[in-house]
């Protein structure tokens, strides 16, 4: 009887993990950064799934229902950072709660790492703004450059490519 | 006769429990009645304590849109609005962080009882010209289920609910 349980419940545990590790083969063609919008930006809804371009002197987040843009010039800092989050989120994610066995909490064990873009911008009458995205590692720093070049400012400088940097400081 | 020293002496300290019960109350009481039809909320201050700039956004946003929704405000400003400047009964609220606990949600997960994410926060509201009205230490925590940013959330609501209570004209809304 246990023995059938726990087949079950690896079962249960091997399907989850068959349906949400892998990343879907049908995806849309690359248009800008895809993004997801935690929070901030006026018109759209929290955890927003879209696209973040800057185009034009716009910062453009483009999602299924809407496009929302903000000009560049009004952005007042851009931050970069980093955090993780579980691979198993969402409805499933509350679902392996109930995996038998201490089964979810194994679950929350698997966490994927990904970079934060923060930004702080005013709108027509002034009033101060702040936006958060999460996208993919590695995706914020060029995004932030390219933000700056167009004349975003920000608080904290760009980063340098730091192992070319490291490179030239062992020379003696 | 022999009773009168007995009722002076249960006088005498019912009295002075109904003194100290007044004087508590008026401790805890907000120190003005002034209502105020707008409030206008500045960015969160972090000079002491290092803050990761998604909890600071996510702080000011939180507490602009709880006190959009539940402050019982007609109007909520935010920093630098224009807008605010035409209001005579606006009421500022100033925020600056105290303590900062980042927390792991992986451990929350996988324990239950370790991993809290917690955010101490000094609000401060003031008048137009910067005359203080209420201060107050609010607390902002995450225990069980969500991400860190939860926590900010927690404040938010916390932080919307002492301005409704203290200063809202119309606080039922």
């Amino acid at each position: 009887m246990v023995q059938r349980a726990m087949r079950i419940s690896l079962i249960f545990l091997a399907g989850i993990l068959g349906a949400t590790a892998f990343p879907s083969a049908a995806q849309p063609p690359d248009a800008g950064t895809k993004v997801v919008q935690v929070m901030g930006l006026a018109g759209v809804k929290a955890n927003a799934k879209g696209s973040l371009t800057p185009e034009n002197g716009n910062l453009q987040f483009e999602h299924s229902k809407a496009k929302v843009s903000v000009p560049i010039h009004s952005v007042e800092d851009v931050i970069t950072g980093n955090d993780s989050q579980r691979v198993f989120r969402g409805t499933i994610g509350t679902l392996t709660m109930l995996a038998p066995y201490g089964g979810g909490r194994f679950l929350s064990l698997f966490r994927g790492k990904l970079d934060t873009l923060t930004i702080q911008y005013r709108d027509a009458d002034g009033g101060l703004h702040g936006a958060i995205f999460t996208m993919a590692l590695g995706k914020a720093e060029p995004l932030k450059k390219e933000l700056v070049a167009q004349g975003a400012h920000t608080s904290v400088p760009i980063q340098e490519d730091s192992g070319a940097s490291n490179a030239q400081e062992k020379k003696p | 006769m022999k009773r009168a020293p007995q009722v002076t002496a249960v006088s005498i300290l019912l009295l002075s429990t109904l003194a100290g019960a007044t004087n508590a109350r008026a401790q805890t009481a907000p120190p003005s009645g002034k209502k105020a039809s707008a409030i206008q909320v500045l960015m969160i201050q972090s000079d002491e304590i290092k803050l990761p700039a998604e909890f600071q956004i996510s702080l000011y946003e939180n507490l602009i849109q709880q006190l959009e929704k539940k402050g019982g405000f007609q109007h909520v400003y935010r920093e630098g609005d224009h807008n605010a400047d035409a209001v005579a009964d606006l009421v500022v609220l100033h925020s600056t962080v105290r303590g900062f606990k980042k927390g792991s949600e992986m451990a929350r997960n996988v324990t239950t009882v370790a991993g809290k994410t917690s955010i101490d926060i000094h609000c401060q509201f003031t008048d137009k010209d910067g005359k203080s009205m209420l201060e107050r230490d609010v607390n902002g925590k995450v225990r069980f289920l969500g991400g860190n940013l939860r926590a900010t959330l927690d404040f938010a609501k916390k932080g919307a609910k002492l301005a409704r209570d203290n200063f809202a004209a119309n606080p039922a809304s």
